[in-house]
């Protein structure tokens, strides 16, 4: 298959980036590792007349320790470079287990986090090819006036399903933003937009440069559960992140859940704070988890069934919570 | 669409080219440098077939535009032999069955070469999980993990096989 | 035979070096100067009347070189005599999403892919056929006018007296089973490269199976005498029945090329790969078994409905087969079968890796566990105690002469430790077993006819250089390297001394294909002949020269000599060059036929099934199944596997593990999503294959029952093993959990759903 017509514009400093992408306007996409646009592209699910190609903004490559005890990562940290972190493995271990979910090994070596945080929303009537598409004439998300998911509805439910982001979520993580109007900072629940075509709450002509996690947030214990039917390359059918903060004798200090694979956006389960506080008990994670599937609403936008795909969210939440209260540091 | 004047480092070679901005580096390689080991098996890059190293990581070439990788050192699978002598990957992958049609078989050797040279003495899991994003319709990849460990036995041996003798 | 035979050695593949190095050619790897891409233009309807078809557009596009449509190629084909139902493009109407409107070749792929969206077609659009049991029920909208009810044929076989059988037994059990469809998912995504040469002769280079039926239909189809078609194979990445019939793209790159007068290659997309399909059908099985309390059979009868798609492929055979070999496994007195070969307007199924026997040896090789565990047999007893009387002929007429069954299952359940194991494992682990089997070849060919099924070339040179001319087809499974340790044994020489020229219909002799796991049988026993014929010629000149009659020859370390005096001798290229003579080389000419024995009986359908030896594969799976997700992971696999001699064990264990793992997909993950006509996963993100973290260890065993007609002994390895894997795995999770999945591919859902019943079927 073939990639539309394009012209490629490399800009080799964030400044540069900006400007050619304010210069460009809404015609222009960025591309990193390509691994969701290129595809995307051969779909034509995206047409850019023009594409910044971040590859040579080294200076959105880090991962960096500061002095409060938080942790910056760049936007074009390479997905397998995030796994791969000493720093992360052992102060955020809920990051480095989603991060080596995602995708297969090759994908991880192009993928960024940047990328892997605006992943487009997925749907199996979206995610086809342009005479696919076009066969059954079209989704709302793309081209067309019908949800094939939810038919009648004017609600794109294309779900989001990255894997490093519901971890990100649980960690407490803040987006960091680049644009025209200077740089902002947005909590992860602001930045995601539980609708399908909307996604991020980014503004035109602006960029990830990267995510910072609070120091708050390090040394949690965390765990990632995702629902695949093959062990690689696939996406979440439904994915759980779960940390907890803990006394030393195991009593809950903190605790959150996140949930993706399931909405538009990934989702914080807020019935983890009935885990506060508390000493473990099982009940109460299976409470958290009868809860979780009140926030994970799986439609048909992919393999495998919305019902099995909320059975295995209130198991995989129960069997995160537990494993976080019982297990690790 | 307008061509724009490339330079690629392929397998030591550097290449002056001429593509359009929309070129992925599988078509470059295949099309305009005649290197058609590395393999296209499908448009939703999820099989790995088309893996090169770029910098030695490997990396799907259906994913990358060749504009965006003029500054590295590309290797495909035909710069693995080197002075007509296999690398003890491709020998294993004849000896141990390997390769059946041989077509996920560029793809995986240079995963494999990559993940070795890292770690030269890998656990079957291990190995499994450096090879999870190269998938194969042949073999069950029951005889492609017995080629590796003859690779790893016969770089151990220092054994080398010239590409005639095998 | 010299004391180094090749004959059980693991000689690596001839070709692996190429494979290895990336120099070895596949067909999307060719290029011929000024070569044009073709594009195809499919149907977004199920099922369409074509009103009017307008390229003028697309004819004007700058760089387009040609257009084609379905008036121009009215000519019906199919891989079978009685199956000719499919043109190159739609002539009259679309039957499925994805079939083949009209075609474009032009200077580059964004140009052609350009010229598609300006083609004009006019679709009256009618109610589509989709699902089987509901199409074979269709009054009217017919898929093919000629084809009433949309049935593209049944047949009603009935063996012994199954009423009789089932007043017998003991115990009767009914149960219906559903295997969704499956496709082949070969790494290469079909490619054809088509030239004219000015004189008017067509040469095709493509990712086929069957060289020499592509040639045929090439010649038939663009109307031209069949002189002038020459079809080259180069390698092939994967073809699994995939590629064993003409694929609408071999033909259209044909007729775009003779139209744009220029070489055109056209290379499918993966989303294409999975509309040209002719993979395995979803298969609705309803199997009625009687036993008596000490697990004899009595009778067996099977209602089989297979979701064909909207043209015959192979589909009249892939039914007959379903039917057929319910027998050749176990001894069955008595043996009904209703077969219905249905059409729907979804792509054409056809042949895949254990063609037709899979979804039929999942039922019957489940149930007997069902009916054992009601019986309190042993699966591996009540198997035992069914087992055929080989030599023997069966009930329908399949002559079985080797039965190496009995050792594989015996191999398997020592190795497997399953008296130790079997009812003994925690619960949520479990052991299962399960038996298949293949023909080594079918013993009548698809296009009647008196010509041999496989004829090879041996030539001898002056200088002693050995060289094989076959027709058949090397796509990834070694036949070609099987074919030259056979020539190599039978004359004596070091196997890197045979040259081989393959699967080029201008330079090697007729092969009908690679299908049917019929190459090393028939291609084998071909090359065998030739071989001999050459022996025994080097033999009457070495013997002339020695003074001594042929019979007083030895032929060892290299040398022919008389047997009681080591000197003289005569060296392997000397012999040729007296052999020789005045000529520069001789050739030898074998041939292969199945005898008329192995042909089968006389009754309608009875031509499939047949073959001249068939192979055997006994499996034990283990599982691990969560019983709060329904997960079933799959931990271990172990084949034993009747081929005959193992020519070459490397290859061999190949084809075992292969098929093991191809069926473990479709058993566990495997599946063709549709809806509404439409597929759901076109691409292989989607139709999940598996990958190394979910596969587990296949342990293959090499059982040698040493066929009498087989070259060396040998006979099928590349599909016999696929089949026991489905049923294995759903007997081993019998064995954890207590509960059967009938119901294909073996999701966690329909685990947790059959848990779910068990537990309110106990608490009744």
């Amino acid at each position: 298959m073939t990639l539309p017509d394009f012209e490629l514009l490399r800009p080799t400093s964030l400044e540069e980036a900006l400007a050619a992408l304010e210069r460009c306007g809404p015609d222009a996409q960025v591309i990193a590792g390509g691994t969701d646009l290129i595809p995307s592209m051969k779909q034509r699910l995206f047409t850019p007349r023009v594409l910044v190609d971040l590859k040579r903004l080294r200076e959105l490559d880090y991962i960096c320790s500061e002095e409060d005890g938080g942790l910056g990562i760049g936007a074009l940290t390479k997905i397998s470079a995030l796994a791969e972190s000493p720093v992360v493995v052992e102060r955020f271990p809920v990051l480095h287990e989603a991060a080596k979910t995602v995708a297969s090994p090759l994908l991880r070596n192009l993928g960024t986090l940047g990328g892997n945080l605006c992943l487009d929303t997925r749907c199996l009537y979206y995610n086809q090819s342009e005479f696919w598409r076009a066969s059954l004439g079209y989704c709302l998300k793309k081209d067309g006036t019908r949800c094939h998911v939810a038919p009648g509805g004017q609600f794109c439910w294309a779900a989001f399903s990255g894997d490093t982001a519901p971890a990100l979520l649980a960690l407490d993580a803040r987006v960091q933003l680049a644009g025209p109007r200077g740089a902002r900072e947005l909590s992860l629940a602001e930045f995601y937009v539980n609708d399908g075509v909307v996604r991020v709450a980014k503004a035109p002509g602006e960029l990830v440069t990267g995510i910072r996690i609070p120091a708050a947030s390090a040394g949690w214990c965390g765990v990632y559960k995702k629902y695949r039917i093959r062990q690689s390359i696939d996406y979440p059918l439904a994915g759980v992140a779960a940390v907890m903060r803990k006394t030393t004798d195991g009593t809950c200090l903190e605790a959150r859940v996140a949930l993706t694979g399931v909405n538009p956006a990934p989702k914080l389960v807020n019935a983890a704070v009935l885990l506060r506080g508390r000493r473990y008990d099982a009940t109460l994670a299976e409470e958290v988890a009868h809860e979780a599937i009140r926030t994970g609403k799986p439609l048909r936008t992919s393999a495998s069934t919305p019902e099995y795909r909320r059975h295995i969210l209130r198991v995989f939440v129960r069997r995160a919570i537990e494993q976080v209260w019982r297990n690790g540091h | 669409m307008n061509k724009e004047p490339i330079r690629l480092r392929v397998n030591g070679r550097v290449h002056e080219l001429s593509v359009p901005p929309n070129k992925l580096l599988l078509e470059v390689l295949r099309d305009d440098l005649g290197l058609t080991g590395t393999k296209c098996g499908c448009d939703d890059s999820s099989c790995g077939a088309c893996t090169v190293l770029v910098n030695g990581e490997p990396q799907m070439s259906c994913l990358m535009l060749a504009a965006s990788y003029q500054d590295e050192e590309i290797t495909t699978i035909e710069g693995l032999a080197k002075n007509g002598e296999l690398d003890p990957l491709q020998t294993g992958f004849c000896e141990e069955g390997g390769a059946q049609c041989g077509f996920c078989t560029p793809g995986m050797i240079l995963t494999c070469k990559s993940y070795l040279e890292k770690n030269p003495d890998p656990t079957e899991q291990e190995l499994r999980e450096a090879l999870s994003g190269n998938l194969c319709r042949c073999t069950g990849y029951t005889q492609i993990l017995a080629s590796i460990r003859r690779a790893i036995e016969l770089a151990r041996e220092g054994r080398k096989v010239e590409v005639s003798k095998l | 035979m010299s004391a180094t035979s090749p004959i059980g050695a693991r000689v690596p593949m001839i070709d692996s070096v190429d494979k290895v190095t990336g120099r070895g050619k596949y067909t999307d790897d060719l290029t011929l100067p000024g070569t044009l891409v073709g594009k195809i233009l499919h149907s977004p309807h199920a099922h369409a009347r074509i009103l009017s078809i307008d390229t003028t557009a697309a004819e004007r596009l700058p760089g387009v070189k040609a257009v084609a449509t379905g008036k121009d190629t009215p000519v019906k084909y199919g891989i079978l005599p009685i199956g000719h139902d499919e043109t190159i493009f739609a002539v009259d109407k679309v039957r499925y999403i994805g079939d083949n409107v009209a075609a474009v070749a032009a200077d580059t792929a964004e140009i052609a892919e350009g010229a598609l969206g300006l083609i004009k077609v006019d679709y009256e659009v009618l109610p589509a056929h989709l699902d089987p049991e509901r199409s074979m029920q269709a009054e009217s909208d017919f898929i093919h006018e000629d084809k009433p009810h949309n049935i593209e044929k049944e047949y009603h076989h009935h063996f012994g007296d199954v009423e009789v059988g089932f007043a017998k037994a003991d115990y009767v059990r009914d149960d219906r089973f559903d295997c969704a469809e499956v496709t082949h998912a070969a790494l290469e995504p079909h490619s054809t490269l088509a030239n004219f040469d000015p004189d008017g002769s067509l040469t095709v280079w493509s990712s086929t199976q069957v060289p020499y039926y592509l040639m045929k239909t090439l010649a038939a189809t663009l109307e031209m005498p069949e002189e002038k078609v020459r079809v080259i194979k180069p390698l092939i990445g994967g073809g699994f029945g995939g590629k064993s019939e003409v694929i609408p793209l071999e033909l259209a790159a044909a007729v775009l090329a003779r139209r744009a007068g220029a070489p055109v290659k056209i290379t499918y997309s993966r989303e294409e790969v999975a509309y040209a399909h002719r993979g395995r059908p979803r298969t609705i099985v309803e199997l009625k078994t009687g036993v008596k309390r000490d697990g004899r059979l009595t009778a067996v009868e099977a209602r089989i409905i297979q979701d064909g798609g909207a043209y015959c492929s192979y589909g009249v055979v892939t039914i007959l087969y379903s039917g057929q070999l319910l027998n050749a496994m176990y001894d069955i007195p008595n043996v009904m079968f209703d077969g219905y070969r249905v059409l729907t307007n979804k792509p054409a199924c056809g042949a895949m890796r254990g063609h037709g026997t899979v979804n039929a040896r999942f039922a019957f090789e489940t149930q007997l566990d069902m009916i054992a565990a009601v019986l309190g047999i042993d699966p591996a007893e009540i198997r035992r105690r069914n087992l055929l009387k080989a030599p023997c002929r069966t009930i329908n007429g399949l002559r079985v002469l080797s039965y190496g069954y009995p050792e594989c299952l015996e191999r398997v359940i020592e190795r497997s430790e399953w008296r130790a194991k079997r009812r003994k494992l925690p619960f949520g682990k479990g052991i299962g077993m399960a038996g298949s089997h293949y023909v080594s070849g079918a013993a009548n060919p698809i296009i009647r006819s008196l010509m041999p099924h496989t004829t090879v070339e041996l030539t001898l040179g002056r200088d002693g250089a050995v060289t094989l001319y076959t027709g058949a087809a090397e796509i990834g499974q070694g036949s070609d390297t099987v074919q030259v340790q056979i020539a190599a044994a039978e004359l004596g020489v070091d196997w890197k001394q045979v040259k081989l020229v393959a699967a080029d219909t201008a330079r090697t002799p007729i092969d009908l294909g690679s299908y049917s796991s019929r190459v090393t049988f028939m291609a084998g026993n071909a090359t065998l002949d030739a071989a001999r014929q050459a022996r025994e010629r080097l033999l009457a000149a070495a013997g002339l020269a020695l003074g001594a009659e042929s019979e007083n020859l030895v032929w060892k370390d290299g040398v022919f000599a008389r047997r009681n005096n080591p000197r003289p001798s005569i060296p392997f290229a000397e012999a040729c060059r007296l052999a020789c003579g005045a000529e520069e080389s001789l050739k030898f000419a074998g041939t292969y036929s199945p005898p008329p024995e192995a042909q089968g009986g006389k009754y309608r359908g009875a031509g499939v099934g047949p073959s001249p030896a068939y192979s055997y594969s006994a499996q034990v799976a283990e599982v691990t199944v969560d019983v709060e997700t329904g997960q079933v992971t799959v931990e271990r696999i172990i084949a034993a596997h009747d081929c005959g001699k193992a020519i070459n064990p490397l290859t061999v264990e190949g084809q075992v593990e292969g098929s093991v793992w191809m069926g473990l997909g479709q058993a566990v993950q495997e599946e063709m999503v549709w809806e509404k006509g439409r597929l759901m996963n076109p691409g292989l993100l989607e139709y999940r294959t598996a990958s190394t973290l979910e596969s587990p260890p296949i342990e293959p065993i090499l059982v040698e029952s040493n066929d009498p007609e087989g070259p060396f002994g040998a006979k099928e390895a590349g599909e016999g093993s696929l089949a026991a894997t489905l049923p294995a795995v759903v007997n081993a999770i019998y064995d954890a959990v207590g509960v059967w999945i009938t119901s294909l591919p073996v999701t966690p859902e329909k685990v947790l759903r059959a848990l779910e019943e068990e537990k309110r079927r106990t608490s009744l």
